[in-house]
């Protein structure tokens, strides 16, 4: 950069810091002070509208450097910037016209999809209330909602707004209808979904995303030939595009066609601009070659894709705020501190959660899928509403302190049923998700790492049974690589942040086991596998729930489940995924001194010394 | 100096410079005997940096060491400290006392030998070897060896004691009681109390006089001889017992109006004290002679009738409660023998249809956390606050499954189920051999087929459990009432 321009801000609008995220909001002029810039503004959207990108850019600029909070030239740069591909230049301007005028709902609209695209779904939702405040009766407002609330898993209250958009639109959008497609897809209504998108693409037979949305719908639900069938439709209109390949190359790996599946893979890697694979593609590319046996070159792939995904999105372990954390909760639930709080009452009008917890990756779908077969159980599958409670926490209790020190306010007079509150948020909130089924005893949060806030769930729900499911931690290991996820503080985007997160949680949990009564059953995802029978019997007992063969064939049971192991569950319990880690030590060997102490414990050993 | 040859004397011998290697050695005695461990390990440490091979610096460090708790470091110098000669004896019977605490009884008892023949006289050397008899439970020899010492040193406490263990675990109680009137006497042992110019209680009717019972020893020993205050009481009705807060609960249980005193300052004039233990002495009581009016502990309604809703929540119906101990309190002089781990439970935590209720307190229970088997474990341990606690639990499970503990005397005392797991060598209590206990009649004993082999113990638990539950489906296939079952053993 040259030293004699002025720095810039460093989000990228090309305004000075002063003029944009340094903004001083106490020296801006008064509106009349800067009316003169106003013909300005309006020749910048002129040129905006003719194609002069430039002229509008630097008219834009000039009348923000002067002042501001112009909001016209705000929208107007933010649409350059965006067009640019500069997302964060535009959210920082859209943010900025939201924060000037709130009432705007295009503006509005815009925030959230930001949001909702980079995954920072809590603000997206933020947002997206206050859209449906600003303006009840748009479908814009509502259809928002419906996106960000369905990839929120909270997909019954998703499908409301989403209908609610239907009632208020003339016509039926085919693009509304494959969203709310996709939407009933998570919540396992196939054949709905699948209805309403065959409407969609016979009303508009070209749109990229519905057809890429039906055809993971078939896959999900094992059409296997229907979704090719689809992916081949989509393969004619749009030849080189990379959704649809790696579409092709899941679909053909859920079929064993493993060779042939690579083949679509190496073909994506020649065809991309560097010869390269993206993150989601090399992780695909080493389960196959997992499934191939080339293990050598799986690891490779799993390596290699961890390694472009930080690149890509920035993302690494927050090591210091999850051990803050963790501190924290070990200093707090403590026994003598835990004799002095109270536990919530029972409610006996709802079904019982059943929370099935562990790390991401250890089996926990598997357990759910397993239980939810039987007739008094339904699934709730990632209910993110134990977070959601510690993270209202303060404001429920009235609480100057966060979680968990806020639950100190418990010892208040007017607190001591403070319990209370939380449990029936969380009651009432899974009531809203459509989670209860009629007839249900019980329902599971299966949510990865709520082992985190054992002692906050025992509080809540002191009743409630706390199954843990427990795996090799080098099985978790190889998973964790193999696939993404960002529960843990992204401990999952390098193999020893994985393991030092998952260290750090075992002994959270044993000290919770160490310091309360807790209503515990350790669960072995390999005893699931060797003594299918004596582990559901187990369970169902633990639970207090009667004995059902049709447990035993959970992979008949037709709900779907959004998370990475839906294909595995789907397939008979299979033998392939228990110690798989032997084929890996060499790759392992980083973390080995990490995880030895705990592998002990959990009564497991290394390679050939049983198990 | 090449090397294999002789180092020159250094402890004795007068040189002129100005801190002798003698005078260091000297402060690393004081230092040692006032307990400044780490000092004496400082200078013993330097003293060996000069002279490696020094015995009486490498038998004094291994002594240190072992105070200090660095086992292994202990025994290689004790080790090295008989190789390189000196007072041979006296290490001997040192490194004695150190392979008992390893866990390695043979070695013990061949230093032991091995030093009683060196020193047939020295009377502390018998004594060892009688320690370690007892605890390889050749009762005879322990016996034999105690004699020997007392012979040699009519007022050994420790010898006395040894054979008091002895003669009673043997059932042998006319002779084992008076010799376990030495216990007081045992050097560490704590003070029964301040210091008294009233006599000990003979037994005799004490009409309108007050007679101070002291709850000594442990909490088990107070639990088991409490069954005596009521005796007591009709030789002398006006008590006064001086007992810990701890106690108090369960004391008051053993008659109405019965006076408690927590502090000595607090005592009221008395014509005579007697410590709870030594009540079995003066009632004379033998073998079929002991006083069982069992239960003579219950637990509170109002707190069983919570825990009853606590377990409920915590414990699915259908499962039988099985409470558990696995370790007793760390400071305890025979600890090593007694504790087992939670991880020696494994037979008995494989079994279906069964949840294990922790009632471990104190270091131990930290193991609850890393416990992964098939049975559930609801650790309530951490919620236990006193004994009243402990027993408004008991009076919720099936039955319990404990190593020698306070926890046992409870639960005998209350008639509740209870099967205790013993080491080869357990308490005299316990007596030899038989699987009943005549001081608690709900007591079922498993002991120990070799010393530290707790498994064993614990399959043999197992296999008793599958019989008296019928454990043979799996879990939740025949629901059983749960908790409060009465039925006796």
């Amino acid at each position: 950069m040259n030293d004699s321009a002025p720095a810039l801000c460093a989000c990228g609008s090309g305004l000075r810091p002063a003029s944009c995220c340094r903004m001083d909001a106490a020296k801006l002029l008064p509106p009349d002070a800067t009316r003169h810039l106003v013909p300005l503004i309006e020749r910048a959207i002129q040129a905006y509208h003719t194609g002069a990108i430039a002229a509008a850019e630097r008219l834009c600029i000039e009348v923000l450097e002067s002042a501001p909070d112009r909001v016209g030239a705000l929208r107007v740069l933010y649409d350059i910037r965006k067009a640019q591909g500069q997302s964060r230049a535009a959210e920082a301007l859209i943010r900025r016209v939201v924060a000037l005028d709130p009432n705007d709902l295009a503006a509005t609209n815009e925030l959230a999809l930001i949001l909702l695209s980079r995954g920072d779904l809590a603000e997206a939702e933020l947002h997206a209330r206050n859209a449906v405040r600003i303006a009840p009766e748009s479908g814009q407002a509502h259809n928002l909602m419906g996106m960000i609330l369905t990839e929120a898993q909270r997909p019954a209250v998703g499908e409301y707004h989403y209908r609610r958009v239907l009632e208020l639109s003339e016509g039926r959008d085919p693009i509304l209808l494959a969203n709310l497609a996709w939407n009933l897809k998570t919540q396992g209504r196939m054949q709905e979904a699948r209805a309403l998108y065959k409407e969609s693409v016979a009303a508009a037979p070209a749109i990229r995303q519905t057809l890429l949305g039906w055809a993971r719908l078939e896959e999900a639900d094992r059409d296997f030939t229907a979704a090719s069938d689809v992916l081949d439709r989509m393969e004619r209109l749009f030849p080189d595009d990379a959704g649809v390949r790696i579409s092709r190359a899941v679909l053909l790996g859920r079929m064993r066609r493993y060779p042939e599946a690579l083949a679509v893979l190496d073909a994506m890697a020649a065809r991309s601009q560097n010869g390269m694979l993206g993150p989601d593609e090399l992780l695909e590319k080493g389960r196959l070659l997992d499934q191939m046996g080339h293990f050598e070159d799986a690891f490779a792939a799993f390596t290699e894709g961890k390694r472009l995904a930080r690149a890509l999105s920035g993302n690494q372990y927050l090591d210091q705020q999850a051990g803050q954390l963790i501190d924290r909760l070990r200093g707090f639930f403590t026994a003598g501190r835990l004799r002095l709080l109270p536990r919530a009452t029972v409610r006996t009008d709802v079904p019982q959660p059943v929370f099935i917890l562990g790390f991401p990756r250890s089996g926990t779908t598997l357990v759910e899928q397993t239980v939810s077969a039987h007739s008094r159980i339904c699934a709730g599958d990632e209910l993110p509403l134990i977070n959601d409670i510690a993270n209202l926490m303060p404001r429920m209790l009235g609480s100057p302190l966060n979680y968990p020190e806020a639950l100190s306010e418990l010892w208040m007079g007017d607190q001591r049923d403070g319990l209370d509150n939380l449990r029936d948020h969380y009651l009432q909130k899974v009531r809203q998700m459509g989670v209860f089924s009629p007839g249900a005893d019980w329902f599971t949060d299966k949510m990865p790492l709520n082992e985190m806030h054992l002692g906050l769930i025992a509080l809540i729900f002191p009743q409630a049974p706390l199954i843990h499911v427990v795996r090799h931690p080098l099985d978790i290991m190889v998973s964790a690589m193999s696939n993404h996820f960002t529960h843990g503080f992204y401990c999952a985007y390098a193999l020893e942040t994985a393991a030092t997160h998952y260290l750090r949680v075992m002994e959270l949990v044993q000290h919770y086991r160490a310091e309360m009564a807790l209503r515990y059953l350790p669960i072995r995802y390999e005893d699931m596998i060797d003594d299918q029978e004596g582990s559901v019997r187990t369970l169902l007992a633990f639970i207090g729930a009667e004995f059902e063969p049709g447990c035993l064939s959970f992979h008949e049971n037709r709900r779907y489940a959004r998370t990475a192991s839906y294909a595995q569950v789907t397939e008979k319990l299979y033998d392939r995924s228990r110690f798989r880690y032997r084929h890996y030590l060499k790759h392992l060997a980083p973390v080995i001194p990490i995880l030895q102490p705990v592998i002990e414990r959990l009564g497991y050993g290394i390679d050939g010394d049983g198990g | 100096m090449p090397l294999g040859s002789e180092p020159p004397p250094i402890l004795h011998a007068a040189t002129p410079i100005a801190v002798p290697f003698g005078e260091l050695f000297a402060l690393a005695v004081a230092a040692e005997q006032a307990g400044r461990l780490d000092e004496a390990d400082r200078l013993l440490g330097h003293i060996l940096a000069v002279a490696p091979n020094e015995p009486e610096t490498l038998h004094l460090a291994g002594v240190v060491a072992f105070r200090l708790g660095r086992h292994a470091d202990a025994l290689a110098l004790m080790e090295r400290a008989i190789v390189h000669g000196g007072n041979t004896a006296l290490y001997l019977r040192n490194i004695c006392e150190l392979y008992r605490t390893l866990g390695r009884p043979d070695d013990a008892l061949a230093a032991a030998l091995q030093a009683t023949a060196m020193a047939p006289h020295d009377p502390v050397c018998l004594h060892n070897l009688a320690v370690i008899r007892y605890e390889r439970l050749e009762i005879d020899a322990c016996i034999a060896a105690a004699r020997r010492a007392l012979a040699l040193d009519p007022a050994l406490p420790g010898a006395h004691f040894e054979l008091a263990e002895a003669l009673l675990l043997r059932g042998e109680m006319a002779e084992g009681w008076e010799e376990y009137e030495w216990r007081f006497r045992i050097a560490g042992a704590p003070s029964l109390m301040p210091p008294t110019d009233r006599p000990q209680w003979d037994g005799a009717p004490l009409a309108g006089r007050t007679l101070l019972l002291i709850a000594d020893q442990g909490f088990g020993d107070v639990i088991q001889f409490s069954r005596y205050i009521p005796w007591a009481r009709e030789r002398c009705s006006d008590l006064a017992i001086a007992c810990g807060a701890e106690m108090a609960p369960l004391i008051s249980q053993l008659g109405p109006g019965i006076r408690q005193v927590r502090r000595w300052e607090d005592c009221p004039p008395y014509a005579a004290f007697c410590p709870l233990s030594g009540l079995p002495r003066l009632h004379g009581t033998r073998v079929d002679s002991i006083l069982a009016p069992v239960p003579y502990l219950r637990a509170d309604p109002a707190r069983a009738e919570a825990w009853a809703d606590r377990l409920g929540r915590l414990i699915p119906p259908g499962f039988r409660r099985i409470g558990i101990v696995w370790a007793g309190r760390p400071t305890h002089t025979n600890d090593r023998n007694r504790s087992a781990s939670l991880a020696a439970f494994a037979p008995v935590a494989a079994l279906p249809g069964i949840a294990l209720v922790s009632l471990q307190k104190g270091p131990a229970a930290r193991q609850a956390g890393s416990f992964f088997a098939r049975a559930p474990l609801v650790h309530v341990g951490a919620e236990i606050q006193d004994f009243e606690d402990s027993m408004a639990i008991l009076d919720n499970l099936d039955l319990l499954v404990s190593v020698d503990t306070s926890v046992v005397h409870l639960a005998g005392a209350m008639g509740r189920p209870a099967w205790v797991m013993l080491p080869r060598a357990p308490d005299w209590r316990w007596l030899l051999d038989r699987t009943d206990s005549p001081w608690y009649p709900t007591i079922r004993l498993f002991r120990q087929r070799a010393q530290g082999e707790w498994h064993t113990v614990a399959a043999d638990v197992a296999q008793a459990l599958r019989q008296r539950f019928g454990l043979t489906t799996a879990a939740g296939a025949a629901p059983a009432p749960a908790g409060r079952s009465r039925d006796p053993e």
